[in-house]
């Protein structure tokens, strides 16, 4: 990508603007630009300073508990609230929570992610055009739902719903692991936490996709669809690499909110402590978020102190899965880059 | 990014000369593949199970159209139809939870929304002869707690967030250690639980104000938390789509880089911005626990005041109906609890109309 | 004309000091002796509230006392109407957490202060701590089971069933507290809270009192210990929906939130408010505390068993506050709120709101002996 002169040196104005007049407008410009970029930095290093606070805050708060030895503290060994009974340390405590999280929030992009871009590819390119305004806006209204919504709709509605489906893939295909184990009877399946997860990253990815898919440049679905691509061959050709780094936000932002969803899985799943994969038992991994939820009110401070270092690893989570799709992405986020496109002929040349 | 090239090899059985399938063909399919669908759930006795039948029938026509298509018109039309079966499906799966979210609550929590409910606060009464206590329910400083403490929140993050990810699109340098820094720290962020973030803030407000710090600000401050990396991270993306040619045609012409990005990059990307901006505000007006553990917790009392004393949202309310209901009128709180949820979903309904009409109003006309 | 200006001055400096002396026997100096059953002081309970007396009182902790305080302070704001409580239902060890980091004026608990939380409660109120019932109530062993309309389990048994030794309904344990007819043979689903609750706490000290043999998992448990198949759901109210969903559901419930759950007898004993007063009565000692005027205490499960009209499974609540108050407007407002509480009027106001058990009087007096002395 070449860059043109006139972006070298962006903001300057052209030097012989005009006599004394032009002079003055350089100097208010020249302020006027000083001042936006004060503003624009003064609100980077606020958020760094925020951000930052939270995360020492939190630090400080988790550090006791992670160096605790959990098997001599009294704190934590105490039964009245017990969750912290019986484990040695901090990460045979944090392990399964992890697992929990992490699987949950897999089973949620799995089902969710997918269908989310379908969406956004109907509202941006199958819709008659009239329509995907108010489509979209539709799809929109999920995000207006509140978690606690959801966590009351799971329970009413999808647990269930869920049931006669828990029983067939039970009994036919139990075999697989998945579907093993003894059908929790109520319906609190990680099943339904999934599905509800899912239901709730939705509207994210598809409000954020939807935007992105709009914005392709019509020069390339229109050069792509002359040369005869079917629709989805033009999707895949001019809307899919423009819009790769986007929707891998978006996808982000979504898991963002699985990893950190508190109140609905709280209300919907039956939670223990365990590593397991079944997904239609009452036997389900817990999930950080929801654990916390769960154990707060009745944690003494060592073990309040504990959960808050429990959501710290949600941030290495969190951190580690952003950094693996900046990865994947793999440009700079400059704007603009994402456009340039290596012709054919320079590639066959 | 490359757009890579694809020799595709015309067969005699594709291009201009391949067989067509007749219009309203997909109809036609779909209505077979729903009744053989509806015949094999009869067939083990589960009519009634209405998914059930929908999920098998949607295969049976992908299944079915994809290979009628493929033999007639050819394996890339056969694709893409059935691509169009797929995206097709998948917008009809986000409908049929929305509508049955809404419908739940809707027919829940209508008829609670009486004017008192809505306007008035929570009347306890006693009667000193029985001894009982009537619980009238209302969520008008619900309400006002609400709208205060998002507001404040939006009011705050929002253009902090807008701010930071212009700086961080158009003027940080990729090698710039704070850019790096801030990038992470909002990567790190998204994944908060929306409680860590209300401990945060209580904790902050306890160092600075002492003991029983419960306020409406306190609870703004933890909504901020989770709502900035939301707010940078999507109003990134969407600056990030404004094509380069609009900001070099912007320079060509003389005018400053300020002006540029406020005039010609904010504005081409408003629609989407707007977006994210909504989304962030409708994900925290939701929050529960933040609140509680923030703000503390009252059932009556009117408090529009941000800086002192307890403040409790629709969304607390809803929450604390349904787990602590009253055992001597179960419904009345349950009730409650539904209406303050419906009411929820209307305000962030109104929130998105004016937040759509806003940009619709400053978006360029060139948009589709 | 001067006699019956000086009459009526003097009727006036009378009634005046007649009135005065009235006030001054309100019943927070209730006789300290024990032996008067109730105070019977002119002015108790409702009448005895200042109605002059506003503010707010920022408080909370244990859900279980939730619905009671609704009818406190229905009732007290229906004489004080400048008076507020806010109470938050946050469960009670964050309830113990706000109390000792000062932030309520008091807190909600099923528990005391443990001797770890009195040492940091000292940090901030040198003078101790008080712990002070307020709250009684009786634990539900609540099922659900059409082949069954009457059930009765011992104390074993329901060790076992929620330890997990015993699966199905058909099993010859429960046969045997039931007349000996087996029921039909059904999968056991226990249903429990994911949260910590005094409810729990109660259940499993009552269990490893009277079952130590069949619950080795310890007494004073907020939360049961997991069992596989164990269905856990957010809030009392949850639970009881769930067992009423689950067919061969059982779990523990509060009594208050019991609705239409058929609850099973336990030790021969039917879950009555009158069996679980009669428990309290019988079973319930204030152990020896470091601070003056502490009514922490303990229940002792033998004695209840050996009592044939008490219900074993009592549930009790306090209220904590510190010994001497930072403030004197909060100090106000807490003490005469108990004192509402502690006394008749308050109980009915509570225990019809809550569905629970008034406190017995003897404890009521001790409670009112205590708040007499908070400074």
């Amino acid at each position: 990508m070449t860059a043109t002169p006139a972006a070298a040196k962006p903001g300057r104005a052209p030097r012989n603007a005009g006599g004394p007049a032009g002079l003055r407008a350089q100097h208010a410009s020249k302020a006027g630009d000083r001042v936006f970029l004060g503003l624009s930095s003064g609100a980077a290093w606020l958020i760094l300073v925020i951000l930052a606070g939270v995360a020492v805050f939190l630090i400080v708060k988790a550090a006791p508990a992670i160096a605790a030895n959990w098997s001599d503290d009294a704190g934590l060994q105490d039964t009245t609230s017990g969750f912290t009974l019986g484990y040695e340390n901090f990460w045979q405590y944090v392990g399964p929570l992890l697992f929990g999280t992490i699987w949950a929030s897999f089973l949620a992009l799995l089902m969710g992610a997918p269908v989310a871009i379908g969406i956004a590819l109907f509202i941006s390119h199958y819709a008659p055009r009239r329509l995907s305004g108010v489509l979209g806006y539709l799809v929109d209204l999920l995000a207006a739902v509140p978690s606690v919504v959801f966590g009351l709709w799971g329970i009413v509605v999808i647990r269930p719903f869920l049931g006669p489906l828990n029983e067939f893939l039970n009994t036919y295909l139990g075999w697989i692991p998945l579907f093993g184990g003894s059908v929790a009877q109520g319906g609190s399946t990680l099943l339904a936490g999934a599905i509800v997860l899912a239901v709730m990253i939705l509207p994210i990815i598809t409000s954020i996709g939807r935007e992105i898919f709009l914005q392709t440049p019509s020069l390339h679905e229109e050069a792509a669809l002359a040369l005869g691509a079917t629709k989805w061959e033009m999707i895949r050709l001019a809307v899919f690499p423009y819009a790769r780094s986007g929707i891998i936000s978006a996808v982000l932002l979504g898991l963002g909110r699985a990893l950190g969803e508190t109140m609905a899985v709280a209300m919907i799943v039956s939670p223990k402590l365990i590593v397991s994969f079944e997904l239609l038992t009452n036997d389900n991994p817990a999930t950080i978020a929801s654990n916390i939820a769960n154990k707060f009110g009745g944690a003494n401070e060592m073990q309040a102190d504990a959960l808050i270092a429990t959501g710290l690893c949600l941030f290495v989570v969190s951190f580690a899965v952003n950094f693996l799709a900046r990865a994947i992405v793999g440009r700079s986020s400059r704007p603009g880059r994402l456009r340039r496109v290596k012709s054919p002929s320079a590639k066959a040349a | 990014m490359a757009m890579h090239t694809e020799t595709i090899a015309l067969r005699s059985s594709e291009g201009l000369r391949a067989g067509r399938l007749p219009r309203l063909i997909d109809l036609w399919v779909a209505a077979g593949a729903i009744a053989v669908s509806l015949i094999v759930f009869a067939g083990f006795g589960h009519v009634d199970y209405v998914g059930g039948w929908l999920v098998l029938g949607a295969i049976l026509y992908l299944v079915a159209i994809g290979l009628l298509s493929a033999i007639v018109e050819g394996r890339r039309k056969a694709t893409d139809r059935i691509v169009r079966g797929l995206v097709t499906v998948a917008f009809l799966l986000a409908i049929i939870p929305l509508v049955s979210t809404l419908w739940t609550v809707i027919a829940n929590g209508i008829t609670t929304l009486t004017p008192d409910f809505v306007f008035g606060a929570e009347q306890q009464h006693y009667d000193r002869e029985t001894g009982e206590t009537t619980i009238t329910p209302g969520v008008g400083p619900a309400i006002v707690g609400t709208l205060i403490i998002t507001g404040i929140a939006a009011v705050i993050s929002i253009p902090i967030g807008l701010l930071t990810a212009v700086w961080l699109t158009e003027y940080a340098l990729p090698a710039n250690p704070v850019r790096r820094v801030v990038t992470f720290l909002v990567d790190v962020m998204t994944g908060i639980p929306s409680i860590v973030a209300g401990l945060f803030a209580f904790a902050l407000f306890t160092l600075v104000k002492g003991p029983g710090a419960f306020s409406g600000f306190s609870a703004a401050i933890a909504l901020c938390v989770l709502m900035i990396p939301t707010m940078v991270r999507s109003s990134e993306e969407m600056i990030k789509l404004v094509p380069l040619e609009l900001r070099e045609a912007s320079y060509a012409l003389g005018v400053t880089k300020w002006r540029t990005i406020l005039k010609v990059v904010l504005r081409t990307s408003i629609a989407g911005l707007v977006t994210g901006a909504v989304l962030a505000i409708a994900r925290v007006i939701g929050e529960t626990a933040p609140i509680y553990i923030a703000a503390g917790y009252t059932r009556t009392q009117f408090n529009a005041d941000p800086g002192e004393g307890a403040m409790s949202t629709l969304a607390v309310v809803s929450y604390r109906n349904y787990v602590d209901p009253d055992p001597t009128h179960p419904e009345v709180t349950q009730a409650e609890a539904w209406g303050a949820a419906l009411l929820l979903i209307i305000l962030v309904i109104v929130l998105n109309l004016i937040a759509r009409f806003v940009a619709a109003r400053f978006a360029p006309k060139a948009r589709r | 004309m001067q006699i019956t200006r000086i009459g009526a001055l003097s009727a006036i400096v009378l009634a005046g000091g007649l009135a005065l002396a009235g006030c001054a026997s309100t019943p927070s100096t209730t006789p300290t002796d024990g032996s008067s059953p109730a105070p019977t002081s002119a002015a108790s309970g409702l009448d005895a509230i200042d109605p002059t007396l506003s503010g707010t009182i920022t408080a909370g902790g244990s859900s279980a006392q939730v619905a009671a305080q609704n009818g406190y302070s229905a009732a007290f704001k229906s004489v004080a109407t400048g008076f507020t409580l806010n109470y938050n239902p946050e469960g009670s060890g964050g309830g113990r957490g706000h109390f000792i980091d000062g932030s309520y004026g008091f807190a909600g608990s099923d528990a005391p202060l443990s001797a770890d939380e009195v040492t940091k409660a000292a940090a901030t109120y040198p003078d101790g701590a008080l712990d002070i019932p307020v709250y009684l109530d009786g634990v539900a062993v609540a099922y659900n089971n059409k082949d069954a309309s009457t059930l009765n389990l011992s104390a074993s048994t329901i060790a076992k069933i929620f330890s997990g030794a015993i699966t199905d309904w058909s099993d010859p344990a429960i046969a045997a507290d039931n007349g000996g007819t087996a029921l039909p043979s059904k999968k056991i689903t226990v249903v429990t809270r994911s949260d910590s609750s005094g409810t729990m706490q109660n259940f499993t000290n009552y269990l490893a009192g009277l079952a130590g043999s069949d619950w080795t998992a310890g007494a004073n448990l907020g939360q049961l210990p997991s069992i596989p198949g164990m269905d856990l759901q957010k809030g009392g109210a949850a639970v009881a929906t769930e067992i009423q969903a689950v067919d061969g559901a059982i779990g523990g419930v509060d009594h208050s939130a019991l609705g239409d759950l058929v609850a099973a007898s336990v030790d021969g004993v039917a879950l009555t408010n009158d069996g679980i007063a009669n428990a309290m009565a019988t079973g319930f000692a204030i152990k020896p505390n470091a601070t003056p005027g502490d009514l922490s205490g303990a229940f002792d499960y033998a004695k209840i068993h050996a009592d044939t009209t008490a219900y074993p499974i009592p549930l009790l609540s306090y209220a904590i506050i510190p010994a001497k108050f930072k403030d004197a407007s909060t100090k106000d407002l807490v003490v005469a709120y108990l004192t509402f509480i502690a006394s008749a009027d308050g109980q009915k106001a509570g225990s019809t709101a809550a569905k629970s058990v008034p406190l017995p009087d003897s404890i009521l007096e001790q409670v009112n002996a205590t708040l007499a002395t908070v400074k």
